[in-house]
């Protein structure tokens, strides 16, 4: 059980890390150079 | 500072110096793709590495695709680790775990610990090595990843570096064939020299059962040992800094002599210093790379220079008890509290000062026995974002990333829109850029603070519970848990998490920050004096050698992608030349004044205010 969870912790931070790759995409798109 | 100690520094300098454009040019061919004299009997081995793994060579990556697949590669190790850790006791076979480590050796927070631990390239060991990890787990497990991590750091600083040097280029690069390269061409022949030159030099690498031997009074004596010398050698050159032992290089088996020692930190700083002159190689401009190479060595230098005064100098307390601290033919003097003899104070504050500048948090000594001011430089080093030649790959982007911020702060001096090697920086740049330093900033500080104000069951005061009183502990809250420390006899509850610390005051929150710092910053180095194996401190760690790692460098590769997709600008009489030696100290000055203003209230609390205590001869609490 404990083996899960901590499992499980890990793999929710690299989704937070897609997440944050898709974020930062989504910025970039959104501020259009000079 | 004694002659031996500034010899040290500049003969290991000079070295350094020599290594760099050899190196850096090489690593520029590696990465560009062009013949080398190792590529005839590499290339064939690389063929067949894109062959077996499916990675068509010629494939672009826009940089969401390489950081994803930066992700995947990291996240499918990282598990793996953490599976084979947990079932090291299946793998018995060949003498690959003679002394029969299991599972339960690492109960499950502490293997998720290490298993980010690794996969970051933080190295960071809340265990001890040679009565815990199997032969097998040290080999495939872990050393593994001192090679995949450091060729993957070495890959996103040569994908930033083709933000630089591409034009109007939807891809920077390919993550697959850049780690194979890298790994190949840059790890794998400077590993393998090392590594005999390591078992030569008196590093052992076999596969024999501890040893029980007597000692002269009489004792009996566990030798421990094992294939020590290919791990070391990727420990150092991958500026992993995980020790096969758990005294790391202060070990005789780790670091058998000063001519060992001396090799293992050029072994540290010499990738990094290389990619000063790759990046200068790739964007065109050699000078580039020699003024970012400028700045990190005049930090470098300031930072061993300070570190071995304040050593040297030593503690007036130890004075004040008739101990004799001025140094003579005989004795080092000055402050020799946690150093190895066979060292001294000029190759120990060497080493401290190479292991935090770099990522690679091995140690010759330890970081909690220096003076305040001889410890706040490893702190300091790792509080820059270890941009002093840094980890391989690592040092270099977060070098890039402060000329990023450094370009834009000039160029709001002087009203002109900021450029850096032609390209125009702009808000999305910057924006990264600022991100970068405040996830980093935010891990550190924010888990500091978590850990100095938080109490779990039972309290302020720890418990400790034998065998006659298991009735007792049964009766604690679950949440005790979370403080407990894995594998203590009798079972100890800390209660609150500053109970963790050997020394309370200062020097106590010292121990703490310097966790954070060192996790969050991938060092791994241990300030020492900290009982962090407990699942609090293992999942907090996790999560700030995590953060540090991909959430630093997810922005940068924004920014390289953003930098390669814009033409470039001809340089005109109004363009800032950041090949001059203005830039280097505009650049030096940008690192400081960050890293100042971000942390100097917390270097304030620790060991500033520990070192006028020391100075005014107040005790320490």
């Amino acid at each position: 059980m404990q083996d899960i969870l901590y499992i499980a912790m890990g793999l929710l931070f690299f989704a937070v890390a897609v997440a944050y790759v898709h974020g930062c995409e989504k910025l970039k798109g959104s501020t259009p150079d000079e | 500072m004694t002659l031996n100690g500034m010899l040290q520094i500049l003969v290991y300098f000079g070295v350094i110096l020599l290594i760099t454009k050899p190196l850096g040019a090489y690593m520029a061919k590696v990465f560009e793709g062009e013949k080398t004299l190792l590529g005839r009997v590499l290339r064939p081995f690389e063929l067949l590495i894109y062959k077996l793994c499916g990675i068509h060579e010629d494939e672009d990556m826009r940089w969401s695709t390489y950081a994803v697949a930066m992700l995947l590669f990291s996240v499918v190790g990282m598990v793996l680790t953490y599976a084979l850790l947990r079932t090291q006791g299946m793998f018995n076979m060949f003498g690959w775990n003679p002394q029969a480590f299991g599972g339960k050796d690492m109960p499950p927070d502490v293997a998720m610990n290490t298993a980010a631990s690794f996969a970051t390239n933080t190295n960071w060991q809340n265990y001890v090595p040679e009565m815990t990890v199997s032969y097998f787990s040290n080999m495939v497990s872990l050393a593994i990843h001192n090679w995949m991590s450091a060729a993957t750091g070495i890959a996103i600083a040569v994908a930033l570096i083709r933000g630089f040097s591409r034009r109007s280029a939807k891809g920077i690069g390919n993550f697959w064939v850049d780690t194979v390269r890298a790994t190949l061409y840059v790890l794998l022949p400077l590993a393998f020299i090392g590594g005999i030159v390591f078992i030569a030099g008196g590093v052992p690498q076999n596969f024999l059962p501890y040893q029980i031997v007597t000692t002269i009074e009489g004792a009996k004596q566990t030798i421990a040992q094992g294939p020590v010398a290919s791990q070391e050698i990727i420990k150092m050159l991958g500026t992993n800094g995980g020790g096969f032992f758990n005294a790391n290089s202060a070990h005789p088996f780790e670091n058998p002599s000063n001519f060992i020692n001396l090799l293992q930190i050029i072994a540290i700083f010499c990738i990094p210093a290389g990619l000063t002159y790759t990046f200068g190689k790739m964007v065109g401009n050699t000078r580039q790379g020699w003024a970012i190479f400028s700045a990190m060595s005049a930090m470098f230098l300031c930072g061993a220079i300070a570190c071995n005064v304040a050593e040297q100098t030593g503690n007036p307390f130890v004075a004040q008890a008739k101990v004799m601290t001025e140094q003579t033919a005989t004795q080092p003097g000055g402050n020799m509290e946690g150093k190895e003899t066979r060292f001294g104070i000029g190759a120990s504050t060497l080493f401290a000062t190479v292991t935090t500048d770099a990522s690679c948090g091995a140690v010759n000594g330890m970081h909690d026995s220096f003076t305040p001011l001889g410890g706040l430089v490893p702190l300091f080093n790792i509080l820059t974002g270890e941009v002093i030649f840094g980890g391989v790959g690592a040092g270099l982007y977060g070098m890039l990333m402060f000329a990023v911020i450094g370009v834009f702060i000039a160029g709001l001096m002087v009203g002109r829109t900021p450029e850096y090697i032609g390209k125009k920086i702009e808000k999305f740049e910057v924006q990264m850029s600022m991100l970068a330093v405040l996830v980093l900033a935010a891990s550190i500080l924010g888990f500091t603070a978590l850990s100095t104000n938080t109490t779990y069951p039972p309290g302020a005061t720890a418990q400790t519970f034998d065998d006659k009183h298991a009735a007792d502990e049964a009766k604690l809250p679950t949440l005790a848990s979370w403080n407990h420390v894995n594998g203590s006899t009798p079972s100890n509850y800390e209660g609150a998490t500053t109970n963790n610390t050997n020394n309370g005051g200062a020097h106590g929150f010292t121990e703490i920050f310097y966790l954070y710092a060192s996790s969050t910053g991938n060092n791994g180095s241990a300030f020492a004096g900290i009982t962090g194996n407990t699942p609090h401190y293992n999942v907090t760690g996790m999560f700030a050698m995590l953060i540090g790692r991909f959430l630093m460098i997810i922005p940068l590769l924004a920014i390289a992608g953003s930098l390669a997709a814009k033409k470039r600008v001809p340089e005109s009489s109004g363009t800032f030349a950041t090949d001059s030696g203005t830039f280097v100290v505009l650049l030096i000055g940008v690192v400081i004044l960050i890293n100042v203003l971000t942390f100097f209230p917390a270097l304030a609390l620790g060991p500033i205010v520990e070192h006028f205590k020391m100075v005014l001869m107040k005790p320490p609490i």
